[in-house]
């Protein structure tokens, strides 16, 4: 508090605990007045070590982990480290295993962004269309549910495949929940693109040129609203994409409107892509044998996430765990553009630019920074260090 | 007996007890009319009360180097506020308990003591989100204070008293709704702005400011503040119904014509996006005080014929 109080410098720190902030992230905004003149972002509370524990489990184990690294997107996250272990492996899932997949992830896809419009709409103090496209949400978490028998985690993936197949009721379900969801969807393109009071807050705020979103390496939606033709599903197709082509969703204003814009039709591009499949789907098996032992080797996956291009690297040293597993999530690539676009715009619409990446703490924190309260003295720990800090702390609550 | 009566109308009705319940009643129906709206459940009836109890019951924290003095007492001033300016309003289409000519200014500043008893008390702790929200609870006063100032004004005029006895009288004969639509239409979004509901709730913004100015206060503190905002809930729907529409003869015209005028609140607040401090400024100035101006025009030129 009292560091912060030199004349003409007042900072405002959001988070780690605050209401904009669904999870914890820290952010400093130096003001002058309303309009915010520096900003500082600090991440890693929400660190928990997953890399690290990936490489103590074994390749089954593993799936079960990495599908919660996020809880919004956690298919494509089961969807990139089977990829991955199946190119290892050298294994090759079935084509109905694989329509699935994408088949899920575009339901996902409808699931995370119809829950960033009312992210959005929150942050921007519209919390009537916050409720409602909260409760239309509601729609494909009971189809996810009626597929994989979960809201969340899905748990649809295997190595080699799919754990569950696709019979004529569920079809049938599917199709009225994606006809109800798109009359909606077009509904909210309406508000989002008409509402005069609700453009006030998006139109022309944090316009991200095109040429900025290349240099701060903005990726997915995001960077597609700045016109960055960038989707691994169209730039090279893992899974189905290939048998199922996806039309790219740009915008070349950049603004907060245009990533409304472009989300709301990537949904129109899911639905269309879902009925696609339901109306196509491969017949076959549904899961390739995989082995306990996975061949040496390293592999690099990218797969889109609905917040964009989501990579894994493993390296396999020939048994049955992974020698080194990482990850990088969307959000981490994004968090750039929050910190430049702030600058110059005022408090009011921070919150706004900080959702318009759809941001996900918990999934992009890979490293902790330790600060000691009393100097401020930064320093990063290794895995030695830290389990000697903890033993060393806990030894002294003891005493 | 005159004594006896001051001490019922200050601490039964219409101040006191039946206002603190009729104020908390009126919360509960816009908290809960505004879920309905938004497609959600809402509270159960005893909820703002059971907040209040709770909160009352709770400890207060005073942060270092707050001034206890205006901590403390700044609730405490703003609730009577709202209390003392219940008198000279017909609550519950009761006529006033007390009136004399120009009760209408002196009862307008009395609710807006509460609006500057947050902007100090945000200003009185050095919390970062109280500061902000202390600028923009106080920058938001002065500019909706004067358009909603003139369009309570423009029906005295038309009345030809500034008292709220005498213009409500006036008003149960003259539906001013009629007369004055653009008048009726500020004072209605001027309350919405005074009690700083959605679209105008830029100054306890949570999602940038925490709870803005009261972002430091808990328990009692915060208690009175809330009782001070359900107080003037009813009053300032009291008075735009008196004086705007048809006036409040008796409790049963005074129920219906309120929760009507909540109803249209509650849609005015699950309809737009908040506004930016900036962009309430530039809609009161611009729009709201131009529109009053012009009925204050259309009055004087009507007056002349």
């Amino acid at each position: 508090m009292t560091a912060n109080r030199e004349p003409e410098r007042f900072t405002i720190s959001m988070g780690p605990q605050h209401p904009a902030l669904k999870e914890p992230g820290s952010f400093q905004f130096t003001v002058d007045g309303e309009i915010v003149t520096k900003a500082y972002v600090r991440l890693g509370y929400a660190h928990r070590g997953i890399e690290k524990a990936a490489e103590q489990r074994n390749w089954i184990q593993d799936l079960y982990l990495l599908e919660r690294i996020c809880g919004i997107c956690s298919h494509i996250h089961a969807t990139a480290y089977c990829l991955a272990a199946e190119q290892l492996a050298h294994v090759e899932a079935p084509a109905r295993a694989q329509a699935i997949r994408v088949l899920v992830a575009e339901l996902e896809r409808i699931h995370s962004h119809f829950l960033w419009i009312g992210v959005s709409a929150h942050e921007a103090g519209f919390d009537t269309l916050f409720m409602y496209s909260w409760r239309d949400r509601e729609t494909v978490m009971d189809l996810l549910e009626k597929l994989t028998g979960n809201r969340v985690n899905y748990s649809a993936n295997v190595l080699g495949g799919v754990k569950f197949d696709i019979d004529r009721e569920q079809t049938a379900a599917i199709l009225a929940g994606i006809d109800f969801l798109e009359e909606r969807a077009r509904h909210y393109f309406d508000v989002l693109t008409k509402d005069t009071m609700f453009l006030q807050r998006t139109r022309g705020i944090a316009v991200m040129s095109r040429t900025q979103a290349e240099v701060m390496g903005a990726i997915g939606p995001t960077a597609r609203a700045s016109n960055v033709a960038r989707d691994v599903r169209v730039e090279s197709p893992y899974a189905a994409y290939k048998q199922y082509p996806v039309t790219m969703a740009l915008d070349t204003r950049g603004d907060l409107e245009a990533r409304f814009v472009v989300r709301v039709n990537e949904l129109f591009e899911s639905f269309r892509l879902i009925r696609q499949i339901l109306a196509s789907l491969p017949e076959g098996e549904l899961a390739a044998r995989f082995p306990r032992r996975v061949p040496a080797g390293e592999v690099v996956m990218r797969v889109e996430a609905p917040r964009g291009e989501l990579y894994y690297f493993i390296k396999s040293n020939g048994t049955d765990r992974p020698e080194r597993l990482k990850v990088r999530t969307p959000t981490i690539c994004n968090m750039t553009s929050v910190i430049k676009l702030a600058v110059g715009h005022q408090l009011a619409d921070v919150p706004m630019i900080l959702a318009g990446i759809d941001p996900c703490f918990s999934c992009n924190d890979r490293t902790v920074q330790l600060k000691d309260a009393g100097n401020g003295n930064s320093s990063l720990m290794t895995w030695e260090n830290l389990r000697k800090h903890g033993i060393e702390h806990y030894a002294r609550l003891n005493k | 007996m005159s004594g006896l009566w001051a001490i019922v109308a200050l601490t039964i009705f219409p101040g006191g007890l039946f206002l603190l319940a009729g104020g908390l009643a009126y919360e509960w129906a816009d908290r809960k009319l505004l879920a309905l709206l938004q497609n959600r459940v809402g509270p159960r009836w005893f909820q703002p009360l059971a907040d209040t109890v709770k909160l009352l019951a709770k400890e207060e924290i005073i942060p270092d180097k707050a001034n206890k003095l205006l901590y403390i007492g700044l609730p405490v001033v703003a609730l009577a506020g709202g209390l003392t300016a219940a008198l000279y309003v017909p609550m519950a289409g009761i006529n006033p308990a007390y009136g004399f000519p120009g009760d209408l200014i002196v009862t307008l500043y009395l609710l807006s003591l509460l609006t500057l008893c947050i902007g100090l008390a945000g200003t009185n702790t050095l919390d970062r989100f109280s500061m902000i929200g202390a600028t923009r609870t106080l920058t938001q006063v002065f500019s909706y204070e004067a358009p909603f100032l003139l369009a309570l004004l423009v029906p005295a005029v038309a009345a030809g008293s500034w008292q709220i006895g005498t213009i409500a009288t006036y008003a149960e004969s003259h539906w001013l709704i009629l007369a004055q639509p653009l008048g009726f239409i500020v004072a209605l979004i001027g309350l919405m702005g005074k009690l700083e509901m959605p679209p105008f709730d830029a100054p306890e913004a949570h999602t940038e400011i925490s709870a803005g100015a009261l972002t430091e206060y808990s328990g009692r503190g915060l208690a009175l503040f809330h009782l001070a905002r359900a107080v003037e809930l009813i009053i300032g729907l009291t008075l735009v119904a008196a004086i705007y529409l048809g006036g409040v003869s008796n409790p049963l015209w005074f129920l219906v014509k309120t929760l009507a005028l909540l109803l249209a609140v509650a849609g005015i607040q699950s309809l737009f996006t908040r506004l930016r401090i900036d962009q309430t400024v530039g809609l009161w100035w611009r729009y709201g005080t131009i529109l009053v101006l012009v009925q204050w025009l259309v009055l004087i030129l009507l007056k002349r014929i």
